[in-house]
C-alpha cells in the first residue's frame, strides 16, 4: 500500500461533506505513505464533482460518465473501482460508511485481495502500515487494527471523522474506458425522499425526539424550528420510528444511524442501550425529560427534568433572539 | 425455490455491554447468545417467499460458529426454517472479514439454493461487508437493503432503500439479497414450530470438507487486531429541575453558551 484512493458518492455530481473529509485524509496519509492521492468518481454528474474536488488535495481523478453506472446496482460500480485501482497500484482505498458504502467495500475487498477494516475514525501510519481505529459493538469497545502489508487495503469512513481542508493546485483528470460487461440487476426506479435535508450523519447539531413527545406532530412544531436556530437536523429514536411518527431513515441507534455531533439534543428520549450506541460518541449531550431517573442522566452532560413542550420553545426563542442580537 | 439464509450468533444486543478492567474482555457472563437480529429480518423475508412459492420450496439455516453454539440455530428453526448447516472449525477462530467471507463462499459453494439471503448488518462487529463479499466470491447478483421482495418472470423485483430513498431493482435468480428492517418484523416462533425444531436437522461441516486453497483464522487474515479498550469515560453531568420559576430553557441556554455552542 503506497498510494490512496478515495470514492466520491454522489448523485448528479452532488457529494455530501464526507466526499472531502476523505480527500484531504488521502493527502495527509499518501504523504506519509510515500505515494499519491487519488479519487475516482463515476456515472452521471461525474464531471461536475471532478471539478469541484480539483479545490482538495487530489494529484489524480479518475472519472466516468459510463451510463451502467446508474443504470445497474453497483456492478459497474465496482467494476470502475477495481479498474481505477489496478491503473492506481498498490494503494488504501477509502470508502464512506454509507450503505451502498459498505456494499462496495465488500465486494472491492475480494476482487483486490484486500484486507478491510470498517467504520474507521481514524488511521494511522505505523512502520508504513496503515493503523485504523474503529468503535466496536455500539461503541463499548475502541479497537485499533492494523492492515497487514500487501497490495491494497480497503477501509470505510464514518462521515465527519476528519475534517475536510480545501488546498491543493488542482487534480489531474483521467477517462476510466467504459465497461462493456452486460450486469444482471437493473435500476427500474430511483427515488429520493426527504431531498434537500441535511444528513443526519454530518450535522453538527442534532435534535432527536423520543416517545415522550406523544406523536408526529412535535417533530415538526417542536423539534424543527429548535434544529433551523441552531443549524441542525432532527433525528429520533426507535421508539418514535417504530410508531411510524418519522421515517426510518430519522431513527438514531444500533438499528438506525451512528451520529457524532458537537451537540445532541434529546427530547422525550429515555436512553435505552438502543439508542446510546448511536450518539454516545457526540460532543456534549442535553436531554430534556420529565424523568429524572432515565437512563439517559448517565450519559448526559446536562439533563434538564421538566415539560418539553414549554422548554423547547423557551430554548429555540431566546437562541434567536441571541442570534438577532449578533446579526 | 431453494433458500439461504445466513445467521450470525451475537451476544444480546439489549444487554448493556462492558469491558473487565482487569483481563480487558468483554464480559460475557449473564449475556445471552442470541440470533443477529438484522438476521432474523433475513428469515423472514426467506419464509415469506418459501409460502408465496410455494411447490418443494426450502429454507436452510447457515451460521458459521463455534460449535458449542450449535444449539441457538433452534430458534431459527423453530421459527420455520427447514433444515440448518453449521460450519465450525476450531482453525477458524480469529478470522478477520476477508477469511469469514472466503469460509463461509466456500461452505455455500457446497449447498444447492438458488436465493441467499443475509442479513444487512451484524450486530457486534457490523462491517456490513460480507455481503457484497459473498456475491463476489459466489458471482452471484447483489441487492442489498431489500424492503419489499416479489417473485418476477423467474427473477424478483426489489424495492431497496438507499441513503436518500428507495430504488427499484430487477434480478434474475440466483442471486444475493439482504433485507432492511423496514422488511417487517419477524414471526415469533409457535409452540408448534418450537417442539417441531427438535426434530429438524442440523448438519455439521467444518474445514475438512472444504479444500480450501487459502488459509483462515489467524493466519489467513489481512488485519492484525492490536488493541482494544473502552472509550474514555463521560463523566456524569448536571441534572436540573424546571419547575415554577425556573426555566429550562434558559438552564440549556446558559449551559450551551457556557460550552460555547451558542
Amino acid at each position: 500500500m503506497k498510494h490512496v484512493i478515495v470514492f466520491a458518492e454522489h448523485r448528479q455530481g452532488q457529494t455530501r461533506k464526507v466526499t472531502f473529509e476523505l480527500a484531504s485524509e488521502a493527502r495527509r496519509l499518501a504523504v506519509a505513505l510515500g505515494g499519491k492521492a487519488c479519487g475516482v468518481v463515476l456515472g452521471s454528474g461525474a464531471a461536475q464533482l471532478a471539478d469541484a474536488l480539483k479545490s482538495y488535495p487530489l494529484d489524480v481523478v479518475y472519472t466516468s460518465d459510463d451510463p451502467a453506472v446508474d443504470g445497474f446496482l453497483l456492478d459497474p460500480v465496482v467494476d470502475h473501482l477495481e479498474a481505477a485501482a489496478r491503473a492506481v497500484g498498490p494503494s488504501l482505498v477509502l470508502i464512506p460508511n454509507t450503505i451502498s458504502g459498505r456494499d462496495v467495500a465488500g465486494r472491492l475487498m475480494v476482487r483486490l485481495g484486500a484486507g478491510l477494516v470498517a467504520d474507521v475514525v481514524e488511521i494511522r501510519v505505523e512502520d508504513g502500515s496503515p493503523v485504523c481505529v474503529s468503535p466496536k459493538l455500539g461503541g463499548v469497545l475502541i479497537t485499533s487494527c492494523a492492515l497487514r502489508p500487501a497490495e491494497y487495503g480497503v477501509v470505510t469512513v464514518r462521515p465527519s471523522a476528519f475534517a475536510a481542508v480545501p488546498s491543493g493546485p488542482g487534480a489531474e483528470i483521467v477517462q476510466l474506458e467504459k465497461s462493456a460487461r452486460n450486469y444482471p440487476a437493473a435500476i427500474e426506479r430511483d427515488v429520493e425522499e426527504g431531498a434537500g435535508e441535511l444528513a443526519l450523519e454530518e450535522a453538527p447539531v442534532v435534535i432527536a425526539g423520543g416517545r415522550g413527545l406523544g406523536g408526529p406532530e412535535p417533530f415538526d412544531t417542536l423539534l424543527k424550528p429548535l434544529a433551523q436556530a441552531l443549524g441542525g437536523a432532527v433525528g429520533a429514536s426507535r421508539a418514535a420510528a417504530d410508531a411510524g411518527w418519522v421515517p426510518y431513515n430519522l431513527q438514531i441507534g444500533q438499528t438506525g444511524k451512528t451520529v457524532t455531533p458537537k451537540l445532541y439534543i434529546a427530547v422525550g428520549i429515555s436512553g435505552a442501550i438502543q439508542h446510546k450506541v448511536g450518539m454516545r460518541a457526540s460532543g456534549t449531550i442535553v436531554a430534556i425529560n420529565k424523568d429524572a431517573a432515565a437512563p439517559i442522566a448517565e450519559f448526559s452532560d446536562l439533563l434538564v427534568v421538566g415539560d418539553a413542550f414549554r422548554i423547547v420553545p423557551e430554548l429555540t426563542k431566546l437562541i434567536e433572539t441571541a442570534k438577532g442580537h449578533l446579526s | 425455490m431453494k433458500i439461504v439464509v445466513t445467521v450470525k450468533l451475537v451476544p444480546d444486543p439489549n444487554a448493556e455491554k462492558r469491558i473487565d478492567p482487569q483481563s480487558k474482555r468483554l464480559v460475557r457472563s449473564g449475556i445471552e447468545t442470541v440470533l443477529n437480529p438484522y438476521d432474523e429480518y433475513a428469515l423472514e423475508a426467506a419464509l415469506q417467499l418459501k409460502e408465496r412459492a410455494g411447490g418443494d420450496s426450502r429454507v436452510t439455516v447457515f451460521s458459521m460458529a463455534p460449535e458449542t453454539l450449535r444449539e441457538t440455530l433452534r430458534k431459527a428453526l423453530a421459527m420455520g426454517a427447514d433444515d440448518a448447516v453449521l460450519l465450525a472449525d476450531p482453525g477458524l477462530e480469529g478470522s478477520d472479514v476477508w477469511a469469514t467471507a472466503y469460509a463461509m463462499a466456500a461452505a455455500l459453494r457446497k449447498l444447492e439454493f438458488n436465493l441467499l439471503i443475509v442479513g444487512g448488518l451484524t450486530d457486534d462487529s457490523s462491517t456490513g461487508a460480507i455481503p457484497g463479499a459473498l456475491a463476489e466470491h459466489l458471482g452471484l447478483p447483489c441487492v442489498t437493503n431489500a424492503r419489499k421482495i416479489e417473485i418476477a418472470g423467474g427473477g424478483l423485483e426489489v424495492e431497496r432503500e438507499t441513503d436518500v430513498g428507495y430504488q427499484t431493482v430487477r434480478t434474475p435468480l440466483p442471486a444475493l439479497l439482504t433485507t432492511a428492517l423496514t422488511f417487517g418484523e419477524p414471526r415469533y416462533a409457535s409452540l408448534k414450530g418450537i417442539m417441531g425444531a427438535k426434530k429438524k436437522t442440523i448438519s455439521m461441516t467444518s474445514l475438512g470438507d472444504l479444500a480450501l486453497e487459502l488459509p483462515v483464522g489467524t493466519s489467513g487474515s489481512k488485519t492484525d487486531l492490536r488493541s482494544f479498550a473502552p472509550p474514555p469515560a463521560r463523566g456524569k453531568g448536571r441534572i436540573v429541575e424546571a419547575a415554577d420559576g425556573l426555566s429550562g430553557g434558559q438552564a440549556i441556554f446558559d449551559f450551551l453558551a457556557e460550552k460555547k455552542l451558542v
